[in-house]
């Protein structure tokens, strides 16, 4: 039994922060990176089947990233995965979601897990499609916004409550191998305690270039510009009624050049 | 007629050899022998006992740290046993009554091992007597003194006991609800009684054992005449004489009680190791085992260890189990812990007896029961809630008035670890344990806006890692983010300025100090908060380091040095002081506010810094006055140990509230000082939330200083202006 987990390293931006260059994405330094918080949950999900299974299954969790994106790896280490695996190659560097997801499919074909266990969505690029590419890329079933769920490892299907819009709940039984894509608040989360990442520190980390996969990883996207949209205005106008009728039309007039 | 005052002289009359006291005298060989073995047994079973607690401390884990300076440690622990020093802390009473019992017992033990000295050992062996004459005669008059100093102590424990009932010898406990398993704790009043009527029995058997004596050999003159030095017994003759006692009467009842005080004072001591009664070695070896800076700078962990913190009692260093057995149950820490105040499920005193319950079960039997059953966290018999620790404040009320030097806070910091480590704590405290990880500091703000408070000056604060300066100022957190700390700050920094003080701070090279991550017990982020900050104090060039936070001061004080960092520090109180006297800040305008001062718990206990803040609020004319708990008994505001992280049970009074509360009946209380960053955030939300608003306030001492100066720059700005 084993449960893929697939995390990402988001950026998350400081209050003040500025445009790159290239004008296409935040300049590093203004980025705090974190693991996704969507990833916190799924990796819960894994780490439960796996304690409430006696520890048997095994979890590995893979990101596809730079070096530095080994931290997020280690955090999982932490908290209880089994393995880690980082696949990167420099052609990766601006890879969008579908190639993302071709490199995870590579290595869900090594790994070839039980259960494919992926966040909703990343919440600095907010797709929330990796998941379900890779399930397409796998040709396995998938529920998404998996927001409740039965399953005991070995079992050959896994019983979900699906988040709908409406507050409405989607029961749905997914026969497995499967991927599902988790929702916050399924579970609570474990603590990573410090003590516990830095003894993961010296815990190996597979590296796998994406050419070891022999993956096709192609993206069908490229991001043009990354920018922060000019803010409309709002404000409150006070006074009397006529007061606030002259200073409306005197804001008409500005705003059509009369 | 017999004359008291002239025995001393009456004693020339007799041989020195026939002044002393029959000791088998009556009785047939077989007696004799009888007495013998059941001495001896008792000796045994009590050095059984001693092996079986020895053996339970040698099953904790190793503290070199405390093998170290055995010689001082000795006189400083005789010291404090012999002074009482500690005892009659905030108990005046039982402070003189335990003297009492203490030295009548020392003195009654001493007396009875001097006769077995010389009828066992020195008169059997070398055929050396040494027990007769004048000797005997002193010694008769010192062990009944001691007597009735013992009974006298005894008695007053008695009516403490069972009249004046202080609620601190109150067992009930707030960490359990009536039926649980383990909340009846009327096995200790039981004992507790057993122990008082044991020793007042003895005591009181002794001295009319004397006094069957004194009647039985009246027809002795060596005994008659010199019976009035031993007065107690002299007396209780006078009175079975003058009840028509006679000397034959007198013999019979005299064997008789001989052979009761006898046996109830050799089960008493068999007992010693098995009861109570055996604090007095297991408090001696704790007060000579303390730790000055038990609370003040906590155990650092082996960061390769397979586990961190107390899981196991078998995790306890075999001082924290000899702790456990030095508590007497004497609720000083029940009476001053702030979270038992505020209806928390914590009392030390329980932790502590908790554990000791746990301990004896688990560690007393000849061999260790299986691992799963050493487990001290969870919810059974003995085993302490996830919420007591939590509810913990890391104040040291409990530590600092402990009498036998019981290490509360360093063992629930320990167990905290545990917890830490597993993930059972408040959401939001994770939460902002990993916003602390992530930002390098609680409010979860950028590193870049630490030191946005000082675009608010009208002059440039210096970058302490890029030029040299004396004075390094580490800002902490509160003092650096929180609105209103900001202008406390702020105002700091004028002060500095305007004495001329050459100073600059960090700006966003400073992190968290770790004071409070480390009392959460986040061991691995409390090392990595202060490796930083040591890394970035290292690279700056500074005499001294000055901080406005007592959390900060405490642990970059008495911590740091731990990991390489060796620093003079100071806390501002104490440097605005310094300024005064030096001339260079003159407070000149006399205030007169009614003040009172709120010691901050890692200023004062921690630090032991109680009369600069007081100095200075005399410095600026205010009139001090203090509330019943202050200095080493000051109230903690309930924000130590991370508990400004975790929110407090609504509907309960919160500690700071309590505080407010005692602050108020202070007759036309003006000002409530402070000298701590989360004291103002906590005091000003609490002086609210009790009603106080508009009655007094709540202002940092910085404010007050600055407020005594600013008339005269304002004056002096308006004889330029003209």
């Amino acid at each position: 039994m084993k449960i893929l987990v697939p995390v990402k390293r988001i950026a998350a931006l400081e209050e003040d922060f500025e445009i790159r260059d290239d004008g296409r994405d935040v300049d590093g330094d203004f980025i705090n990176w974190d693991l996704n918080e969507w990833d916190d949950y799924s990796l819960e999900t894994a780490m439960q089947i796996k304690e409430a299974a006696g520890g048997e299954p095994e979890v590995v969790v893979v990101t596809v990233g730079p070096d530095d994106a080994e931290e997020v790896l280690r955090k999982c280490l932490a908290k209880g995965a089994d393995r880690a695996i980082r696949v990167w190659d420099d052609a990766l560097e601006g890879a969008d979601q579908l190639a993302i997801a071709r490199v995870l499919a590579g290595v869900a074909k090594t790994e070839a897990p039980d259960l494919i266990l992926a966040g909703v969505q990343s919440s600095d690029h907010s797709h929330g499609c990796t998941g379900i590419a890779l399930s397409a890329l796998l040709d396995m079933p998938h529920a998404a916004v998996v927001a409740a769920m039965t399953y005991s490892a070995g079992d050959a299907k896994v019983r979900v409550q699906r988040e709908l819009e409406g507050g409405m709940l989607h029961a749905v039984d997914v026969s497995t191998p499967a991927v599902l894509t988790i929702q916050l608040g399924i579970n609570t989360p474990r603590y990573a305690s410090l003590r516990g990442i830095k003894q993961a520190a010296a815990r190996p980390i597979e590296e796998l270039s994406a050419a070891d996969l022999g993956a096709d990883f192609a993206s069908a996207s490229r991001v043009r510009r990354m920018y922060v949209p000019e803010k409309s205005r709002a404000q409150m106008i006070e006074g009397s009624p006529a007061e606030q009728a002259a200073r409306i039309a005197e804001i008409i007039r500005e705003a059509t050049g009369a | 007629m017999d004359n008291a005052a002239s025995t001393a002289t009456t004693s020339l009359y007799f041989a020195p050899e026939q002044i002393t006291r029959v000791l088998f005298e009556g009785f047939a060989s077989s007696a004799i022998y009888l007495f013998y073995i059941i001495g001896i047994a008792a000796i045994v079973v009590f050095c059984h006992g001693c092996y079986v607690q020895v053996r339970k401390y040698r099953r904790g884990a190793g503290d070199t740290a405390s093998q170290a300076q055995i010689k001082d440690r000795l006189v400083a622990m005789v010291g404090t046993v012999l002074s009482h020093r500690t005892i009659k802390r905030r108990d005046t009473g039982a402070g003189h009554a335990h003297r009492l019992i203490f030295f009548g017992f020392v003195l009654l033990f001493i007396g009875t091992a001097t006769i077995t000295l010389e009828y066992d050992i020195t008169a059997r062996l070398f055929g050396f007597k040494f027990w007769y004459g004048d000797f005997y005669l002193w010694f008769s008059l010192v062990l009944d003194l001691a007597g009735v100093g013992l009974i006298a102590g005894m008695l007053y424990m008695m009516a403490r006991r069972g009249w004046i009932k202080p609620p601190k010898l109150d067992y009930a406990r707030p960490d359990r609800e009536p039926g649980d398993p383990d909340f009846d704790r009327s096995g200790y009043r039981r004992e507790d009684w057993a122990f008082l009527w044991a020793l007042i029995i003895i005591a009181a058997t002794g001295f009319v054992l004397e006094a069957a004596r004194l009647v039985w050999l009246q027809d002795r003159p060596e005994v008659w005449t010199l019976r009035w030095w031993s007065p107690v017994g002299a007396l209780l003759a006078e009175g079975m004489r003058a009840a028509g006692l006679g000397a034959e009467g007198a013999g019979s009842l005299r064997g008789g009680l001989w052979w009761f005080h006898g046996a109830i004072a050799l089960v008493f001591i068999a007992l010693i190791p098995r009861t109570k009664v055996k604090h007095i070695f297991t408090a001696s070896g704790s007060l000579m085992f303390r730790d000055p800076l038990a609370a003040q700078r906590l155990p650092k962990t082996d960061p390769d260890a397979p586990s961190v913190g107390y899981a196991k009692i078998t995790d306890l260093t075999w001082k924290h189990l000899l702790n456990l057995d030095a508590c007497t149950k004497c609720g000083r820490c029940h009476e001053a812990c702030p979270a038992r105040a505020a209806g928390a499920p914590l009392s030390p005193r329980d932790v502590i007896l908790s554990l000791r319950e746990f301990a004896n079960d688990a560690l007393e039997k000849q061999s260790l029961p299986e691992e799963a059953k050493l487990d001290i966290h969870g919810k059974d018999v003995g085993q302490v809630f996830m919420e007591t620790l939590w509810s913990c404040r890391t104040c040291m009320a409990c530590v600092e008035i402990c009498p036998v030097a019981v290490e509360h806070v360093p063992i629930i910091v320990q167990m905290r670890r545990k917890l830490v480590e597993e993930g059972q704590m408040e959401p939001l405290l994770q939460k902002t344990l990993q916003t602390i990880h992530k930002t390098g500091n609680s409010f979860g703000e950028s590193k870049r806006k630490r030191a946005a408070w000082t675009k608010g000056l009208d002059f440039p604060v210096k970058d302490a890692r890029k030029e040299p300066v004396d004075v390094l100022w580490f800002v902490g957190d509160y003092a650096s983010f929180d609105p209103r700390n900001q202008k406390v700050t702020q105002g700091f920094a004028r002060l500095l300025n305007q004495a001329g003080v050459n100073f600059g701070i960090l700006y966003e090279g400073e992190s968290n100090a770790g004071n409070d991550v480390r009392r959460v017990g986040e061991e691995g982020l409390y090392e990595l908060l202060a490796e930083n900050n040591i890394a970035t104090l290292s690279s700056a060039g500074f005499k001294r380091i000055v901080t406005t936070d007592p959390h900060s001061f405490n642990t970059i004080k008495n911590e740091y040095p731990d990991f390489g960092g060796k620093y003079e520090i100071v806390h501002y109180t104490q440097m605005v002081l310094e300024l005064i006297r030096e001339g260079r800040l003159t407070p000149d305008r006399k205030l007169g506010y009614r003040t009172t001062y709120h010691d901050p718990c890692h200023l004062g206990r921690f630090n032991k810094e109680y009369d600069a803040p007081r100095a200075l609020i005399e410095a600026v004319g205010c009139e001090l006055v203090d509330m019943a708990r202050s200095r080493d008994n000051s109230f903690c505001c309930g924000a130590g140990g991370g508990r400004i992280w975790i929110p407090d049970p609504v509907g309960k009074d919160k500690p700071a509230q309590i505080r407010m509360k005692e602050a108020a009946q202070i007759d036309g209380l003006e000002v409530f000082a402070v000298a701590c960053p989360k004291d103002l955030t906590m005091f000003e939300d609490a002086l609210k939330t009790t009603g106080n608003e508009g009655r007094f306030v709540v202002r940092e001492l910085i404010e007050l200083i600055e407020e005594s100066m600013a008339p005269r720059q304002i004056a002096e700005e308006a004889v330029e202006a003209v």
